[in-house]
């Protein structure tokens, strides 16, 4: 899951560079191609184009439109549809996937798609190692017996398989030897509505694909614009320079709410702030001053200052809305409990934590403001430390830190919220959690096949975490897009996907 | 012929000297520049209001109604109205207290690297100034290649080596005026140096120490306290620039660049969260500036009579 912290991550550096490259000149010429070309106003250039050696948000919003993967979540709840496959089928022990592949699909340049382009694509992430190489982790073999057919052997049962292989486009099934064929860098071969035209420091350009699988796009083009300054970006929205933005700070939702030339659509995310202690720093390893600290945060307060009320206060992980969602809120604010706990725990006040946060996203800085003169009454000092990515990140794979706060996103299955993060043995277990019941709950979980059973796994696992405040959660920030009034066939997603394929100019 | 003295007169004696007018006490010389500054009135305005700015700073904690870090989600971005008269912010913290508070955090910045500068800079500028030859050779090159860099980016640079906070944004200010009065410092001395009463204190066996600190300093002071003035005003502006970028004091506590810094996201939905921290930098740059002017005027010895004689 290291991966998806840094689509925000990379989507911000990407912004700073951009901010610094001049991509910011906004063509007031007029839209881009012709008369029935989506023009998109986004933060920031896509680094490159390689599905699966990108990390940046910003390559992923084109490249949604561009390649398909065997699976895609349902708009609506996120739950895994078929796309390049068709159907498939477990194989009782649920160590064999078959699937189905979808007939008649191809991709840009013209050629057939057929299962030597899944395996090809599978073998690449696996072999070379590359960012996603973890979500095969339980994979064996990926085999091809027939054109139509691909079959995954699996070391043990993988009942969120689909998850790992459709929920975003790092898993995109590229045509056979397309790296050696293409510059994946820069170009693109996939089966997706749209084909990538070009792409140079002010945009990227996408052209319809007309003999697409699922029918033509409704429009001819998709022009992704780079306008780094949120007020830049939705100038250009009310006058008509462009249809759609992802670039609104929530403070802004307010007052476009009153403007009649857009609109706004706007849905809980996937994506969860929260704050973490660090186990090996005393007193934050004692429970009883964990507990103090989540019992003095107000995640109301947090919210209406960092989002201006655009997030849902959460205290797990999973938004409400998902299938997985657990209603499980011990904490009410209450700092006199809380400094009862801080005195159960013997600790001497005030004592000070250092609560590192990257001004890369501004939100993190905000939420730390609030939550330090929360805890300030109950006699916890909060040294806020604003530290560059790079720093960042290299303080928390040190354990280097007090405490951190910032955000996951890009998360449907349970396991993507908790097992790497809460695992003893969890590759993001930055701050040393160490529980045996929660590891025998997630290790059970993660091959029970049963999907009721396997939710109350999830949901014993996440009480647990919960109350031993291995995550302070926060909330899950709303996605929010404006686009022109009259813009239809376009549904803003919880997993911040962007799809153009149905859109209608007004 | 020879006159013969008068018999009975005495010898004639020498007419008893007039008295020395029992002079007016010569007016100290601060006192008359401080005369003159008066009779300038931008200087003598600038100087008003930067001792009420002095003021507010030390003062702060009693004149602000809030603390720096009092909020309140109720009271987010509001206008400017007579409870908050500069508004809150997105925390709802009153912009007043934290523009008041943020006072004391930019002088005590401004004056303190500008303090390290001074005596660095004017140190090494006498010593370069007085002796010459190569100590001068070797001071002066350290000095341009510190003057090399654009004195944000030298700034910056510093910050970024050494870490965020006050203390380094003091000293890498400091470092960045070590040339100019260094500069100035030397340029001055090397005026001074030649000078008769130099020659002459020198010939009468006066130390090098003795003659830099009675003559060669004095009389080399005027444009170092001109720099001074308007080092302090570009001082404040880089403080506010190095807050801005995150490399000053930290967050939550009050500074005027980190108020702008932060403010700018909500420039539409509130122009008081800018505008009256920006006020604060313009106001407190302005006057040092314009009070520098004034001294310069004053200090400058041509234009120093010119004005006296017009007095009269």
């Amino acid at each position: 899951m290291r991966t998806n912290r840094f689509l925000p991550l990379a989507a911000a550096a990407a912004l700073v560079l951009s901010a610094c490259g001049g991509g910011e000149s906004v063509d007031t010429g007029g839209g881009g191609g012709g008369e029935n070309v989506l023009v998109a106003a986004v933060s920031a250039q896509p680094d490159q184009f390689d599905p699966h050696a990108t990390n940046a948000y910003a390559s992923f919003q084109v490249l949604e439109n561009v390649y398909d993967t065997l699976v895609v979540p349902d708009p609506e709840d996120l739950t895994m549809q078929p796309s390049l496959a068709e159907s498939w089928t477990t194989s009782p022990d649920g160590l064999s996937w078959t699937f189905t592949l979808r007939d008649g699909v191809t991709f840009h340049d013209g050629s057939e798609f057929d299962s030597a382009d899944v395996v090809y694509s599978y073998r690449r992430i696996i072999d070379e190692e590359l960012a996603n190489a973890y979500r095969f982790a339980t994979v064996a073999d990926v085999t091809a017996p027939d054109p139509r057919t691909v079959v995954l052997t699996l070391t043990r049962p993988t009942p969120n398989l689909l998850e790992l292989i459709g929920s975003f486009k790092g898993m995109a099934i590229l045509p056979e030897n397309a790296a050696e064929d293409l510059d994946l860098q820069t170009e693109a071969n996939g089966t997706g509505p749209f084909e990538l035209e070009s792409s140079d420091a002010n945009a990227t350009v996408l052209t319809a694909f007309d003999d697409h699988w699922g029918g033509a796009p409704t429009v001819d083009g998709v022009e992704f614009r780079y306008i780094t300054e949120p007020s830049a970006a939705l100038t250009a929205l009310s006058n008509g320079e462009v249809q759609w933005t992802d670039n609104v700070p929530p403070q802004n939702i307010e007052s476009l709410q009153d403007d009649d030339a857009v609109e706004i659509g706007s849905v809980t995310s996937v994506e969860y702030y929260y704050l973490s202690m660090n186990y090996r720093v005393p007193p934050f390893d004692n429970r009883d001053v964990r507990r103090a600290i989540a019992t003095a945060v107000d995640r109301e307060e947090v919210t209406q200052a960092a989002r201006f009320g655009a997030a849902q206060p959460n205290e797990t992980a999973i938004p409400q809305g998902s299938p997985w969602y657990l209603d499980y809120a011990p904490f009410t604010p209450d700092q006199e409990a809380a400094r009862q706990l801080l005195a159960q725990a013997g600790v001497q006040t005030p004592l000070t934590m250092g609560l590192m946060v990257t001004d890369e996203i501004p939100e993190t800085v905000a939420a730390a403001q609030v939550i330090a003169s929360q805890l300030q009454p109950i006699g916890v000092e909060v040294e806020i430390q604003e530290e560059d990515l790079a720093t960042w990140l290299d303080r928390q794979s040190q354990g280097d830190f007090d405490a951190f706060l910032l955000s996951w996103i890009g998360n449907i299955d349970p396991a993507d919220f908790y097992e790497n993060q809460h695992l003893s043995t969890g590759g993001s277990n930055y701050q040393g959690y160490t529980n045996p019941q929660v590891d025998t709950l997630l290790t059970q979980a993660a091959t029970e096949p049963d999907q009721a059973v396997r939710k109350d796994l999830y949901d014993q696992a996440a009480r647990i975490i919960v109350d031993d405040v291995s995550y302070l959660y926060l909330y899950n920030p709303d996605e929010v897009q404006a686009w022109a009034a009259g813009l239809t066939g376009y549904q803003v997603r919880a997993d911040a996907a962007i799809n153009f394929e149905t859109v209608e100019l007004p | 012929m020879t006159q013969l003295p008068t018999p009975g007169a005495t010898p004639a004696q020498p007419p008893p000297s007039e008295p020395i007018p029992a002079a007016a006490p010569p007016r100290p010389r601060w006192r008359e520049t401080l005369g003159l500054l008066a009779r300038n009135p931008t200087a003598a305005v600038s100087a008003v209001v930067l001792v009420l700015i002095v003021l507010v700073a030390v003062f702060d904690e009693t004149l602000a109604p809030d603390g720096p870090n009092d909020q309140d989600p109720g009271r987010q971005l509001q206008p400017p109205s007579w409870a908050h008269p500069f508004g809150t912010d997105e925390f709802g913290r009153d912009v007043f207290s934290r523009v008041v508070l943020g006072a004391a955090t930019s002088l005590r910045v401004g004056f303190l690297s500008v303090a390290f500068a001074l005596v660095v800079g004017t140190l090494i500028g006498l010593l370069a100034g007085f002796y010459g030859r190569w100590v001068d050779d070797t001071l002066m090159r350290l000095m341009d290649v510190l003057f090399a860099f654009p004195a944000v980016l030298l700034a910056i640079a510093i910050v970024a080596i050494r870490g965020a906070g006050p203390a380094n944004a003091i000293l890498a200010i400091g470092i960045v005026y070590v040339p100019i009065f260094a500069r100035v410092t030397r340029a001055s001395v090397l005026g001074v140096r030649e000078e008769v009463y130099v020659r002459a204190s020198r010939s009468v066996g006066a130390s090098d120490w003795r003659l830099i600190t009675r003559h060669v300093l004095p009389n080399a002071a005027p444009p170092i306290i001109v720099q001074t003035s308007i080092s302090l005003a570009f001082a404040v502006l880089a403080e506010a620039a190095l807050s801005f970028l995150g490399l000053g004091p930290r967050r939550p506590n009050p500074s005027w660049g980190l108020m702008l810094a932060d403010g700018r996201g909500f420039i539409e939905q509130a122009w008081w969260y800018t505008v009256f921290p920006g006020l604060a930098i313009v106001v407190t740059v302005l006057c040092f500036n314009l009070l520098g002017d004034g001294l310069r005027d004053v200090l400058d010895p041509r234009q120093r009579t010119l004005m006296a004689g017009g007095g009269r």
